[in-house]
């Protein structure tokens, strides 16, 4: 078959190790041109796949070492499979990326080189956390996703954009570890009790595991993946890394890291633990809950344009694991849809915090004001990008926020989750709320002298904010599309 | 006898007969010719690594009245020492270069360094053992007071006090042991103690052998001087310290702990407080330590007292994890070591020191941030493998032990911490200004850099024959 798993996964790698290579050219604009290519190419391909893919009949790919599995005595499989959660994923993260690599160019000075090899590599990792079929698999890219996202986050010109970086590193690296644990007790604990040894996600049988020790590692795992999505007591690696980091990497890590975490948890406790996951989800439902409204109310309080997208990503991200709480395909096949619309809204909104900053070297909302007298087209794809992200009816996120309620207030397994979904509500009050004023004190008013100067978006940054757009509005007036694939596995 | 020396023995004999040509030519050649120390040590090796496929290991070979035994594991171990050493000669080139006159004296020591770590392992009789830790024990002295200045003569007298102390405190639970079954002899031991009911005396004589034994791992009563001597020591011997004396404590105390000493629940339990106690105390004395050489001090200790703790949870699963993270870990240390040794002991060792060198020299300080990285645990390594294998082996222990495991993760996140604060100036901007002055590498320290970093990454892809060849030895012994 023409179209191949590994080469999906590993093709940025290649291309990472080859910018990397002391051989390779140090010219910006080529290595910046050839990335480009590389991600085009990518895309498209992903969409080759992904109109070739039939839910029925996913692909499945698995790599062997000389005849050998990776670890045999493991049972550890380097084995890939993608289903339809995984390939619409898979195609979000080939865009975003793409998207990134254009913005790339306004945003980076220094060590091209390095920093596009870094950004293959990370594309590279959270593909291989999509694809991945089987436990140590996943957690090797898990892990290997820390390095380049660190030096990325490092890339940014901001003094503690360091600091953040080594915070973000720590943050994951604890969660993966008690992630680790949850890990190695399910394969241990799946093997004594059916006496399979293997990793792989189809092999595990989690009935005939003791309830008690289910328990303990759905909250393993759950810790992991809390860091990352993230659950709110473990969020506060989240608004610095987001505000330190480059634009571009902003993008990446608002539009696609975030969701490895909701990945993680649908992949792991919601289809390969559905027993535990039904005994959690209330609890859960109730964190997800103190997401939502806690950091939109945070949001509100925040003047910097980055931080408030980064308080309003964790507010969404709450809205997605509600989703997955409420154990029912309806919901789930939201939030999917969900993780794709925000991940869509978010990007533009970087973006635009990008695009304000590079030209008025702040983003700060009270000190910039009537910039929509001098960027006019930016200002079209405010207005557009903030309506969609408070949930305006014919964009997606409008599509996602009201099935995700209706599937959570459908949801079978808890009143506690009901309680959760009516009291999540308010969240489009307060997010309108909060966006409506970034898009007030930041565009309306009295033009400040110094901003008289300040030119309008270039074609690359039309580029990017004109397929975030197309994408909001396809989506929110065909979601069907995209809902019949998530739904059909 | 003469039987017994051409069937086990030949690789030490060969390894006896270089000791003795570098202490002849050591008085008669000149200084000049200094450079010739390392070529024949290296020669002595490999040659010994050879004489290794002439050991018969099937049955296991008793020599010497018992006291000498040599089955797969001591072939294993052996080999990995062997081949430790002949990296660490490679490197002694910076070392030898400064102490010319002693250049062949220093290569002699080594060697009976090397021969006294081969001796431990395969010792089955506790005098052989006692005498083969003191030949490793008293080279290591005059290794890591071989090169020039005060601080390593400060390092070399630390370590010979904690040591002496070890000493000790070995010989004393074997003499204990000795007055509970009356015989000095390993197999005999543990013929009466597996027949016999055992006494609390047997437990205590087993802490006390096991802790003499653990003293140059640096687990903790004997924790301390690990920091003093790695400060002062230089690097090449470094790579000789963090990996030789570790590996042959590790082979005879895990074989201790599986035959004569296993059925012990009370050395078990002393064991594990220990180790945690070790991995508690290295991981937060690295956090505000600046000084490379500490870091990878307490690095040391840390992976020693994680190995230890999975050693001390008896079975021959967890043997095999053990066996693999020791090979995956000394070959990570060696790549370490290699790349300060390079760097130069001349050099200032604080952190910031090492500012922007990656862009000086991308293939070797890749290679260097690639060991550090594994040795951190993070994937496409050989330590990340070798950290979840051996992490398996405690969750199989049993479920009482997983609050240890979160621990030890927990910890592995601090220890993280130090490795980026070691790794993150390397990426950094060079400064024009700096005091640092680099050395050409030769061949020899750029070859083992490279090849070990290599080793690691291949292991991190291909792990499987290594961990079932670990496992046929684990289920052999």
């Amino acid at each position: 078959m023409f179209l191949s798993i590994p080469f999906l996964i590993f093709l940025p790698l290649v291309i990472s190790l080859l910018v990397m290579s002391p051989l390779f050219t140090r010219n910006e604009i080529v290595i910046r041109r050839f990335v480009k290519g590389v991600c085009v190419f990518h895309f498209l391909y992903a969409i080759l796949m992904l109109a070739c893919f039939d839910p029925a009949n996913p692909y499945v790919s698995e790599i062997h070492f000389f005849g050998l599995d990776w670890i045999q005595s493991l049972g550890v499989k380097f084995v890939f499979k993608i289903d339809a959660v995984s390939m619409i994923l898979t195609v979000l993260t080939s865009f975003v990326f793409l998207l990134a690599s254009i913005a790339s160019k306004l945003n980076i000075r220094k060590n091209h080189k390095f920093y596009y090899s870094m950004l293959l590599l990370l594309m590279s990792a959270i593909l291989g956390i999509f694809t991945s079929g089987d436990m140590f698999l996943f957690f090797l890219f898990w892990e290997l996703e820390m390095i380049p996202a660190y030096f990325l986050i490092a890339f940014g010109d901001n003094e503690n954009a360091k600091a953040s970086a080594v915070k973000f590193v720590l943050f994951t690296f604890l969660g993966s570890m008690v992630m680790l644990l949850g890990i190695l007790l399910l394969h241990y604990y799946n093997y004594t009790s059916n006496g399979i040894l293997s990793a792989s996600f189809t092999d595990i049988i989690d009935s005939s595991i003791p309830a008690g020790i289910q328990n303990l590692i759905a909250v393993c795992l759950i810790v992991g993946f809390a860091v990352k999505l993230p659950i709110v007591p473990l969020h506060t690696w989240l608004p610095d890394a987001h505000t330190n980091a480059p634009t571009p990497v902003s993008m990446i890590l608002a539009g696609i890291l975030l969701k490895t975490g909701a990945y993680g948890i649908f992949r792991f406790n919601y289809q390969t633990m559905p027993d535990s996951f039904t005994t959690i989800a209330p609890v859960l439902a109730i964190f997800a809950l103190i997401n939502i409204i806690y950091t939109a109310f945070i949001a509100y309080a925040q003047t910097d344009i980055k931080r408030i997208v980064a308080y309003s990503s964790i507010s969404n991200m709450g809205l997605i694991l509600l989703g997955l709480c409420a154990f029912n395909k309806l919901a789930l096949c939201a939030s999917v849809f969900h993780m794709v619309a925000h991940a869509l809204v978010t990007c533009g909104l970087f973006m635009i915090a990008g695009i304000v900053y590079l030209r008025c070297r702040t983003r700060d909302i009270n000190s910039i004001g009537g910039i929509a007298s001098v960027m006019p087209r930016l200002f079209g794809f405010g207005v557009l990008i903030v309506l969609a992200s408070i949930g305006i009816p014919m964009f997606a996120p409008f599509v996602s926020e009201i099935l995700t309620m209706l599937g959570a207030l459908n949801s079978e397994l808890s009143e506690t989750i009901k309680f959760a979904a009516i009291f999540a509500l308010p969240l489009l009050i307060i997010s309108s709320s909060y966006m409506l004023k970034f898009l007030h004190s930041s565009f309306y008013g009295e033009l400040k002298p110094e901003f008289e100067k300040v030119n309008d978006i270039s074609v690359h940054e039309f580029l990017i904010l004109a397929a975030v757009s197309a994408g909001l509005i396809i989506f929110g007036i065909f979601p069907d599309a995209l809902l019949s694939l998530a739904g059909g596995m | 006898m003469l039987n017994d020396i051409f069937n086990i023995l030949l690789p030490q004999m060969a390894l006896g007969g270089f000791i003795i040509l570098q202490l002849v030519l050591s008085m008669v050649l000149s200084p000049r010719y200094f450079r010739y120390a390392r070529l024949i040590s290296a020669t002595g090796l490999v040659l010994s690594i050879v004489l290794l496929s002439t050991v018969q290991t099937e049955p296991q070979y008793f020599a010497f009245k018992n006291s000498i035994m040599s089955d797969s594991y001591t072939l294993l171990f052996d080999f990995i020492i062997l081949v430790c050493g002949f990296f660490t000669a490679l490197l002694s080139r910076n070392l030898i270069k400064s102490v010319k006159r002693n250049a062949y004296t220093f290569h002699a020591i080594l060697l009976s360094a090397i021969f006294g770590a081969m001796n431990i392992v395969s010792a089955n009789d506790f005098i052989t053992l006692f005498v083969s830790i003191e030949l490793l024990s008293f080279s290591t002295y005059f290794l890591i007071a071989s090169s020039k200045g005060y601080a390593s003569k400060e390092a070399s007298f630390k370590y010979l006090l904690t040591s002496a102390i070890a000493t000790g405190v070995f010989l004393f639970g074997v003499s204990y042991l000795y007055g509970i079954t009356g015989s000095l002899n390993l197999s005999e031991i543990y013929e009466i103690t597996a027949t016999q009911e055992t006494s609390v005396m047997y437990s205590v004589s087993a802490v006390l052998i096991s802790l003499g034994l653990a003293a140059k791992l640096a687990v903790f009563p004997f924790a301390n001087w690990i920091i003093d001597v790695y400060k002062g020591t230089e690097t090449s011997v470094l790579a000789f310290l963090s990996t030789i004396p570790k590996l042959a404590m590790f082979g005879i105390l895990c074989r201790l702990l599986v035959f004569p000493l296993g059925s012990s629940f009370e050395l078990t339990f002393v064991l594990v407080i220990l180790s945690l106690i070790t991995a508690l105390w290295a991981n937060t004395y690295a956090i505000r330590e600046k000084n490379v050489k500490v870091i990878f001090a307490c690095s040391a200790s840390a992976n020693a007292s994680y190995v230890l703790l999975t050693a001390s949870l008896v079975s021959v699963y967890n043997l095999s994890t053990v066996i693999f993270y020791l090979i995956c870990y000394v070959l990570m240390n060696i790549s370490v070591f290699a790349f300060l040794n390079i760097y130069g002991d001349q050099n200032p060792m604080n952190i910031n020191s090492f500012q922007g060198l990656f862009h000086k020299n991308h293939t070797l300080v890749g290679a260097y941030a690639f060991s550090v990285i594994a040795l951190a645990g993070i994937p496409i390594t050989s330590g990340f493998v070798a950290k979840i294998y051996l992490f398996t082996a405690i969750v199989n222990s049993g479920l009482i032990f997983v609050p240890f495991l979160l621990a030890l993760l927990i910890l592995t996140v601090v220890a993280l911490y130090y490795y980026l604060k070691v790794l993150l100036p390397l990426f950094g901007e060079y400064d024009k200004n700096t005091e640092v002055k680099l050395l050409t590498p030769v061949f020899s320290q750029k070859f083992v850099l490279i090849l070990t970093a290599l080793a690691t990454l291949i292991l991190g892809l291909y792990p499987e024959r290594l961990i079932e060849l670990c496992r046929f030895i684990a289920y052999n012994i």
